[in-house]
């Protein structure tokens, strides 16, 4: 009983700290991308709240906290609620099975830097992928707006398009390292001392492009379309209801599958220990966030596919490509041994 | 104890969810207006009060485009992860299934079902 009170304690921390940092990052990786995409296109950004503009997340959580709580006519109110909810946990969920560093010893405890490390770790990464399109059709369904309603909807044919490229790229990783738990897949990389990206670049690639649908970010943000859609699916959400959507997609999700394709292609937190204890930590945090800031650079310096191509793309070339990679995958580690 | 974690979790984001839909209820003012509730349309009155009706049937394709792939995946994760234990055998059976797939795809393709099928109305 002792023993599970101490894991219960445990794992509370570890959700503190992990929801405090994450949410944390991801109100300030706001204003860095205000302020990235206000150099790209020779702006300042943000610079008049606080030094640097570095209160600017502040003022808008504020902002969009003290706004009127309006439901638009006609919706359907529980699912117009149950839409945040379903955007935003699945994407917060994400973050349970990514291990932040290798397991230490705290007060003579095995300690492992994860909430949940199960043997079926990239299995629910599917899973909640999947969730997600429930709070995009939700919303879009239930704010009684024909421009939601069809932002909603090819939000969805985008991310199951992209859902089904991404279970086919990721096989080719797992026939590697024979396991699915993401601490077994770091440790097959960290042991053989290659990362699977030198394996594996077409799934790598492959991820990425599905990693830009599923949040969607340009070149695939044709649910948002500013020009004819305003913003889509949550064009009738208000105050911190708005708010919700582009924290879970824009950031949260783009976040937890930087640390995702980190975790599978790039060794985790393997690397040249130059930073003492720290250097897992460390490692792990520079890789992820040098994804994120691809993927923010790609986003304000590229323009946007039509939804015609991005569903075309992603049936007519990507799968059978994966599928390719899939199969000599398998010849080479039934021939080489893995 | 993996999984409950996953549970106290999951409870805890619900919470978080809970306090972001409340919060503007809570915090910001009150004062309904009659207008205020409009649908956007572009600042011109709605054309159709409802926009909960029909959808176009192109999506419903893509849906079962998804069921069918997504599926196929399904079964194959199991095998990924047994492939090095099995032999011969799970090499033989894995080729059959891809090459069943594969064909699954290719017959799609050639019926058209991988278009994007908004064009006909064009014409």
């Amino acid at each position: 009983m002792a023993e599970f009170g101490i894991a219960l304690i445990a794992t509370l921390v570890k959700v503190g700290v992990l929801v405090g940092v994450v949410l944390g990052v991801s109100a300030y990786l706001t204003w860095f991308e205000r302020k990235l995409a206000g150099h790209i296109q020779a702006r300042l950004g943000p610079n008049v709240v606080g030094p640097f503009g570095l209160l600017q997340p502040l003022a808008d959580a504020i902002k969009l906290a003290t706004k009127e709580s309006i439901v638009p006519k006609g919706a359907d109110v529980p699912v117009f609620y149950l839409a945040i909810a379903m955007a935003l946990v699945p994407s917060l969920l994400l973050f349970s099975v990514i291990p932040f560093g290798p397991e230490f010893t705290l007060f003579g405890k095995e300690v492992k830097p994860l909430i949940s490390d199960v043997n079926i770790g990239i299995l629910i990464v599917f899973a909640m992928g999947s969730l997600a399109v429930y709070g995009t059709i939700f919303s879009g369904w239930a704010s009684n707006s024909k421009y939601a309603f069809i932002g909603s909807l090819r939000k969805a044919s985008v991310i199951i398009a992209y859902e089904v490229v991404l279970g086919f790229a990721v096989l080719g990783v797992i026939l590697l390292a024979g396991t699915m738990s993401t601490v077994g897949i770091v440790e097959a990389q960290a042991k053989s001392g290659i990362w699977y990206i030198l394996y594996q670049p077409v799934a790598f690639v492959l991820f990425l492009f599905c990693m830009l649908a599923e949040s969607g970010r340009v070149p695939f943000d044709i649910q948002e379309a500013e020009a004819e859609l305003v913003t889509g699916y949550n064009v009738e959400y208000g105050g911190m209801k708005f708010g919700a959507f582009p924290l879970a997609e824009w950031y949260l999700n783009v976040i937890a599958l930087s640390a995702i394709a980190v975790i599978l292609f790039f060794g985790g937190w393997s690397g040249p220990g130059i930073f003492g204890a720290l250097s897992p930590y460390v490692w792990f945090l520079v890789k992820t966030f040098s994804l994120v800031f691809f993927v923010i650079w790609l986003h304000w310096t590229l323009p946007r596919f039509q939804a015609k191509d991005i569903t075309e793309i992603a049936w007519k070339i990507m799968l059978p490509l994966a599928l390719a990679n899939l199969i000599i995958t398998a010849v080479a580690v039934y021939f080489l041994g893995g | 104890m993996e999984y409950i974690g996953f549970l106290i979790f999951f409870g805890i984001m619900v919470v978080i969810a809970l306090v972001m839909v409340s919060l503007n209820y809570l915090l910001g003012p009150k004062n309904p207006e009659e207008w205020k509730d409009y649908p956007y349309e572009c600042g011109v009155p709605l054309y159709d009060e409802n926009a909960q009706t029909t959808f176009h049937q192109g999506y419903y394709l893509l849906g079962l485009l998804l069921l069918l792939f997504d599926i196929e995946a399904a079964f194959l994760f199991p095998w990924t992860v047994v492939y090095r234990y099995l032999g011969v055998f799970g090499f033989i059976e894995m080729f059959l299934f891809v090459l069943i797939l594969t064909y699954g795809l290719l017959y799609a393709w050639k019926k058209g079902a991988l278009n994007w099928q908004f064009e006909m109305e064009e014409e």
